[in-house]
């Protein structure tokens, strides 16, 4: 048919051509709002940094400062950059946290840069809302990566990208009650010690003290086959989180070594409260537990009754003296329009000695930068405000920090170890042929892994 | 819109169904996607879909937005296959980024464009290739193929706030709606092609009926031309028998008398000398009497132009025709007014005058042909020069002997060469002059 329109050709293409105009103009329109580009504009550009934190400490302790050191930062970073002003949302408690940031998110009113917690980690990354640091740090000549330790900057690193910056951290300490080692005449355990060392201490104090037919002293509380796992070169899911290694050797011989251990309780479950009331050995913990109960008053109560001492973690036969690493990131917002201001800030509150150093100050958690922990300022501070006898050696904070191990973590990654750790149980109470068991549970996990992919 | 009828109609519809569902759907979805943000679900919802969709206000905004301009592309005719093809393919980038807008749950609006396009050629393989291609493309914006390629949040999930009996009755409705869609353009598409069809057979009439008309008027064409032949041969005929009767009336008439009397006089001569004179007198009248009925035969024969014209009018209005016939290149110089001469004298005037211009076009192949009359005291000269071809010796053919014999009747006298062009030269004693002086 290929119908003609009958009007004059000259008003016809001038007409085609006003609707040509007007689509293009429309498009740029839509280009603008769908690229955010719009907020570039005069009227849109606002100069605001917004920042997304959380009201409490990340160490799940209440210490009464938690805007303090961002107040500080915030404070230096707008005189070093005048014209730029941070805001934050206060009053949202870390359990809302995530939610909140997923919401805001959603909304499109995400924050330029905020604190990401080690467990959300990955969703943020995959879900994709976390800038690359790439760009910024090629670009940035005061940049070096090799100032915070290697550890609390891997946590950062997601399927080999940096999506965050460590802000701050804290390892997994060996809590030592001296009090129970010096009455049984044993000698305090050095750093490189090992599981059999960890084993025999166990097996020698766990015994009935007041004769009344009950074990009522006990070697281990907390110890579990992860702690085992780290310590024996052991990583639980490879990279992708497909496949689990609970048939490899290493990780054999932790659990059996679990399994020992769990057998010298004669079938009792120690909870923490024994060791607060002193009447275990060891507990391992957060150097972040450690300074909080450190720091409360009724925690000195708690602990009053004994003396105690940290070591680093006891290694396995084919591991080391290592442990996990807790650390919170920062995190620039993949929607950000500031990425320039956004990375100075994020730079400013992960790398400047002065912010930094107050983490020990106002938070419970370890600073990321080796040389603020290794500075005699805070050797000073930490022999000072800890109890002196007791606090752990900076090199051994700074080392167990350098060393710490960091896994592999994907989406869900929780719910995963939830399953291994049903598995390892099931492992550890079969009492047959535990080989078997293995590797039938192992595949139970990768099934899992798989369906939850 | 452009296209009028029942077609346009159906177009029309398709392009509101299609701006209903686009609303419908990024509508319910940013409901859902806001529902979300207000239960507090957002964090699981991202972890679920591990995308961060576009913010909720921008779905209809996009979409709607990028629909406008689908629109606006559409209504544009564009006369080039260049531009064609440019338009196409930034209406199928439009159509994807609408696509993309909603999680490619819906791609209906492509039809739109295989509608549009199938209204265009009147080439049935350009169009079916072109419909084709864009089918293809329309086929490859397929969600769980696009997802496969990268991840794309479904719908299903992102409706997933609501309960699952709500959201089914919403997923049914969009259902509904893409129905209608695919139904709409296929009532498109029968509508045109029946159309089409009911136009080809109008136009099959058409042509059916041209044709006869114009075999009915070849045929008449040619009767017409038989009978322009008839007439003329007709006309030729008449003349002839005219002439011979003009013949035989006259000349036939006076000799059969001049032969009979000269027949008596031959018998008489030695009997009666003087009634022979007396016959011969009589004879002598006859005669005069048939040149005269000759003559008056002639004048019947004239010219046209001599009879309604004036002799220089008649040769000007020769020579402008002969110029404007052949193209040759005449010029003249007609000095006398040319009055007083006689039937006769203009006659042979006259003749002269075309004979010579027709040798030197015919004969001469000449295109320069120069044309002199003038007066001589009592002699009238006629001098014809032309830039033809000549000839070194003038062989005398039925034209120069006719001239010739016609001068002579008036004591006039004809000269030429042929040694440069053709030149000829006519004197003709004027008889008048004298009179003409007395008067």
């Amino acid at each position: 048919m290929g119908q003609k329109t009958d009007q004059d050709p000259g008003k016809t293409g001038k007409s085609y051509g006003f609707r040509a105009g007007l689509c293009a103009f429309l498009l740029l329109l839509l280009w603008l709002i769908a690229s955010d580009t719009y907020q570039k504009l005069p009227g849109f550009d606002k100069k605001v940094l917004r920042v997304g934190v959380f009201s409490d400490s990340y160490w799940e302790v209440q210490n009464g400062y938690s805007y303090q050191i961002l107040e500080d930062a915030i404070a230096g970073f707008e005189k070093r950059h005048p014209g730029i002003r941070v805001e934050y949302v206060s009053g949202i408690i870390r359990e809302d946290y995530s939610e909140w940031l997923s919401e805001q998110m959603m909304r499109g009113t995400a924050p330029d840069i905020f604190f990401v917690t080690g467990e959300h980690f990955p969703d943020f990354a995959e879900a994709g809302v976390l800038q690359d640091l790439a760009p910024f740090m090629e670009e940035d000549r005061d940049f070096s990566p090799e100032r915070y330790y290697a550890s609390a900057y891997a946590y950062g690193n997601y399927e080999g990208v940096q999506y965050a910056l460590p802000y701050e951290c804290a390892p997994k300490l060996m809590f030592v009650n001296k009090s129970i080692l010096q009455q049984e005449g044993i000698a305090m355990p050095g750093n490189q010690w090992t599981w059999e060392d960890f084993y025999r201490i166990c097996r020698e104090v766990t015994k009935d003290t007041d004769g009344n037919g009950t074990v009522d002293q006990f070697g281990a509380v907390g110890y579990t086959w992860e702690d085992a796992f780290d310590s024996n070169g052991v990583t639980l899911f490879d990279k992708k989180g497909i496949e689990c290694c609970l048939t490899d050797e290493r990780a054999k011989a932790g659990i059996s070594f679990i399994g020992r251990m769990e057998a010298l309780n004669g079938g009792y479950s120690v909870s923490s409260k024994e060791f607060a009331l002193g009447n275990v050995a060891f507990q391992p913990m957060l150097f972040s537990e450690y300074r909080a109960y450190k720091s409360y008053p009724l925690s000195i109560k708690k602990y009053s009754g004994f003396e105690w001492d940290c070591l680093r973690m006891p290694a396995g036969p084919e591991g080391e003296n290592i442990s996990r690493l807790d650390t919170l990131t920062l995190a620039m917002s993949s929607s950000t329009k500031q990425s320039r201001m956004a990375w100075e800030l994020m730079k400013f509150l992960t790398g400047d000695e002065q912010i930094q150093s107050e983490i020990f100050t106002y938070s419970e958690g370890v600073p990321v930068l080796r040389e603020v922990v290794e500075s005699e300022e805070n050797q000073g501070f930490l022999t000072g405000a800890l109890d002196s006898e007791n606090a752990p050696g900076l090199f051994l904070l700074s080392d167990a920090v350098e060393q710490a191990v960091v896994v592999p973590r994907f989406h869900n990654y929780d719910r995963a170890v939830e399953e291994a750790d049903r598995a390892v149980r099931s492992i550890l109470e079969s009492s047959s042929n535990r080989n078997r068991e293995t590797i039938i549970q192992n595949r139970k996990v990768n099934r899992y892994l798989k369906e939850m992919q | 819109m452009n296209r009028e009828g029942f077609p346009g109609l159906v177009l029309n519809t398709m392009k509101n169904l299609n701006m209903v569902m686009i609303l419908y759907l990024t509508m319910v979805t940013a409901h859902s996607l806001y529902g979300y943000v207000d239960e507090n679900s957002a964090m699981d919802f991202l972890m679920q879909v591990k995308r961060m969709p576009m913010e909720p206000w921008k779905l209809p905004v996009l979409s709607i937005g990028l629909y406008v301009c689908l629109l606006l592309l559409l209504s544009i005719r564009c006369q080039s296959k260049r531009g064609f093809l440019g338009k196409t393919v930034l209406e199928l980038g439009v159509v994807f980024a609408i696509s993309s807008v909603l999680n490619f749950s819906y791609t209906g609006m492509a039809l739109l464009i295989i509608a549009d396009t199938m209204s265009y050629f009147s080439d049935l393989k350009q169009r079916v290739l072109l419909v084709a291609s864009i089918c293809v493309v329309y086929l490859l914006l397929d969600y769980d193929l696009l997802s496969a390629v990268r991840p794309i949040l479904s719908l299903e999930t992102c409706w997933g706030y609501y309960g699952r009996e709500t959201r089914s009755l919403l997923l049914g409705i969009r259902n509904i709606l893409n129905s209608l869609n695919t139904i709409a353009f296929i009532s498109y598409a029968i509508v045109l092609i029946l159309a089409e069809v009911r136009e080809k057979e109008r136009i099959l009439g058409l042509n059916e009926r041209l044709n006869t008309v114009n075999q009915d008027l070849r045929a008449a064409n040619e009767k017409l031309e038989e009978y322009a032949r008839e007439s003329e041969k007709a006309a030729e005929t008449r003349e002839r028998n005219r002439l011979a009767r003009e013949i035989h009336d006259t000349l036939g008439h006076s000799l059969t008398g001049i032969i009979t009397g000269i027949d008596a006089c031959v018998m008489l001569v030695d009997v009666a000398p003087e009634a022979t004179k007396e016959q011969l007198k009589a004879i002598a009248g006859v005669a005069r009497q048939g040149i005269k009925d000759v003559r008056r035969s002639v004048k019947a024969l004239r010219p046209d132009a001599l009879e309604s014209l004036n002799l220089k009018s008649a040769l000007v209005q020769m020579m402008e025709e002969t110029k404007r016939s052949t193209g040759v290149e005449i010029t003249w110089q007609i000095e006398p007014a040319l009055k007083g001469f006689n039937k006769d004298e203009e006659d042979i005037i006259y003749r002269i005058v075309q004979e010579s211009i027709t040798n030197a076009i015919r004969h001469g192949r000449a295109d320069k042909v120069e044309v002199g009359i003038h007066r001589d005291y009592n002699m009238l000269k006629i001098h014809i020069e032309d830039n033809g071809v000549g000839c070194s010796k003038v062989q005398k053919g039925f034209g120069l002997h006719h001239m010739e014999e016609r001068l002579d009747m008036l004591k006039g006298s004809l000269s030429y060469h042929g040694d440069h062009g053709f030149v000829i030269d006519a004197r003709i004693p004027i008889r008048w002059g004298t009179e003409e002086e007395n008067d």
